[in-house]
């Protein structure tokens, strides 16, 4: 699971579900003290769920990505 | 007539106290996958080093002819040893006799420990597993009393924290008074997986209607992300070096200096690529760990408290052999602003800078503090203004390289009132009291309103004072004394440790520092 480590607005998913994403991937930008700052994969997975649309609002510790890394 | 006599029944004694908890204790401890306190003084310390104090300390049952029947040392086994040549201290608890407890304990071992890392000046290692020594509801049985809760020698804990490094390494499950010792601490580490900290366990917290497992509780990654242990790492082996690792750039204690290390890594050497580190664009970030990795001497950045207030990066490091504490802003993180957390992060690691006469190297990139109602209700100003304080407060060598945002009451602490810091700033840099962005709207609020195109107006004002603010104009006037060619970072990076290293004074600081 990803948790968001910032609040802001979501303002990009560059990923969708069943997604192969490698580690250092970026997945999603959160527009946070009006800086965009990427949520990176840290090691190499596959995308199962989305829990958050473009534009939301988001808070520390939201639920962001479901990831799984062994398949 | 000799003495061989008692020697042997001395040498009994000893025997028996290897046994610790026992066969089938010591077998759970190694089924769960973990050392028992011999082994694991036995792995951090050079070989044979180890010289136990009140090894034959326990309890001890006696026949009717007062001849010894039986013995078992006390759960908690100290003494002083070498790692990496070095002296040191080491006491830790053995979790197969009643789980690390005061049950089974001598309560002036404890005290004895920490006494004599504070009297030799030595760094002291204090591996928990269990309470610690503290009490367990049994104890009012194996006593026959309730005792009044003290936490006896707890002044010398105190006192040790602004005088000797004190590293805490916990093993298991760790509770009440252990875990008390694994927080005061200037670095403490946990097993992924294998440990858990918490004020109370599982059972404790069910009967306030939390039913938790350990790890949810005070596993590794809530403690982390608390603040309250600094690291984390997959095995035992891997806690006993970075212990070794983190004393390797401490001095013995507040009584000594750390030494030039030689270091292959030419002081002059240039970095072609931090001419493009920092992106023009300011709403984009960058990572600051391999410019980190890159400025100081080659792989010799250890970080501290990777996952708590990770605005800021700190971490020691060598620079020109010198031994540094360094911080860094952390874009990825809040932009860089100093959250509340991340205050309270930078009070600690200044603190401890100051505490052993370490240099301060701060690459800034802040553009204040986090603002917001999440920032208010976490009382960021009050933990700002303490961090602050904790920086006005230093007298260590001080440089701060200003590589982007400067802003704000927070911008101000890169540098510790009027007293001398050593500072210049690379040309991506931006200052103010605001940043333009956002800051605009509010000064120039009359204007724009009534304006008759609004948004032109705003994009004529900020057209107008990004040209003000360019670093060189300030540089003109002397605001920042120098705009450096980021490329040659790291060579002003060692003239200051060169510069920096006569000035350390040995000695406690006036105001010890808190775990």
């Amino acid at each position: 699971m990803i948790y968001s480590e910032v609040s802001g607005t979501l303002i990009k998913i560059l990923v969708s579900k069943n997604q192969i994403i490698e580690e250092d991937t970026d997945l999603l930008v959160i527009e946070c003290m009006k800086m965009h700052i990427p949520i990176t994969a840290k090691k190499r997975g596959k995308i199962i769920d989305i829990f958050i649309k473009e534009g939301d609002l988001i808070s520390e510790g939201d639920k962001l990505l479901e990831v799984v890394y062994d398949f | 007539m000799s003495w061989k006599k008692e020697l042997e029944e001395k040498l009994i004694r000893e025997k028996l106290s290897e046994n610790l908890g026992g066969k089938e204790r010591v077998k759970k401890q190694h089924d769960a996958g973990r050392y028992t306190i011999r082994e694991r003084i036995n792995i951090l310390t050079d070989k044979s080093s180890f010289h136990e104090i009140g090894k034959i300390s326990g309890s001890a049952t006696y026949d009717e002819n007062n001849d010894l029947v039986n013995f078992s040392g006390s759960n908690f086994i100290f003494g002083n040893a070498k790692i990496d040549g070095r002296n040191i201290v080491v006491g830790g608890d053995d979790f197969t006799l009643r789980g690390g407890s005061a049950d089974a304990s001598i309560r002036e071992k404890h005290l004895k420990c920490e006494q004599m890392a504070l009297s030799l000046q030595l760094p002291l290692i204090r591996i928990v597993e269990g309470s610690g020594g503290g009490g367990s509801v049994k104890t009012i049985e194996t006593t026959g009393r309730a005792n009044v809760p003290e936490v006896e020698g707890w002044n010398l804990v105190v006192e040790s924290m602004g005088t000797i490094p004190r590293v805490a390494l916990g093993l298991g499950s760790v509770a009440g008074l252990g875990a008390a010792h694994l927080a005061c601490s200037h670095y403490s580490v946990m097993v992924k997986e294998k440990s858990a900290v918490f004020v109370a366990g599982p059972p404790v917290v069910e009967q306030i209607g939390q039913k938790l497992t350990k790890n949810e509780l005070g596993g590794y990654e809530i403690q982390l992300k608390s603040g309250a242990v600094d690291a984390a790492v997959d095995t035992e082996e891997e806690a006993f070096n970075s212990a070794k690792k983190f004393l390797s750039y401490l001095p013995n204690s507040v009584y000594q200096l750390t030494e030039q290390l030689s270091t292959e890594d030419n002081p002059n050497r240039t970095s072609e690529w931090l001419i493009d580190a920092i992106p023009r664009d300011i709403k984009s970030v960058y990572k600051i760990r391999p410019i980190i990795e890159e400025l100081v001497d080659k792989n010799t950045f250890f970080e501290i408290g990777k996952e708590y207030g990770k605005s800021i990066v700190t971490g020691f490091c060598r620079i020109n052999g010198w031994s540094i504490a360094l911080m860094a802003s952390d874009p990825y993180s809040y932009g860089g602003c100093w959250t509340s957390d991340t205050c309270k992060k930078v009070q600690k690691f200044v603190d401890l800078a100051e505490t052993f006469h370490l240099p301060v190297i701060y690459l800034v990139d802040c553009p204040g503090f986090q603002v917001g109602l999440d920032a208010e209700k976490k009382g960021t100003i009050k933990e700002g203004v303490r961090a602050m304080s904790a920086i006005w407060q230093t007298t260590t060598p001080w440089l701060s390289i200003i590589m982007r945002n400067c802003f704000g009451v927070a911008g101000a602490a890169h540098k510790r009132g009027s007293s001398y810091i050593s500072r210049c700033a690379w040309p991506s840099a931006r200052w103010g009291s605001l940043p333009l962005e956002g800051g605009i709207e509010a000064a120039y609020r009359s204007d724009i309103e009534n304006s008759n195109d609004p948004k032109a107006e705003l994009e004529k004002i900020t057209t107008r004072l990004n040209k003000l603010r360019s670093p060189l104009r300030s540089a003109e006037t002397f605001l920042i004394e120098e705009i450096i060619d980021p490329r040659n970072t790291r060579k002003i990076m060692c003239e200051f440790a060169d510069l920096a290293a006569p000035l350390r004074k040995i000695g406690m600081t006036s105001r010890t520092m808190r775990p």
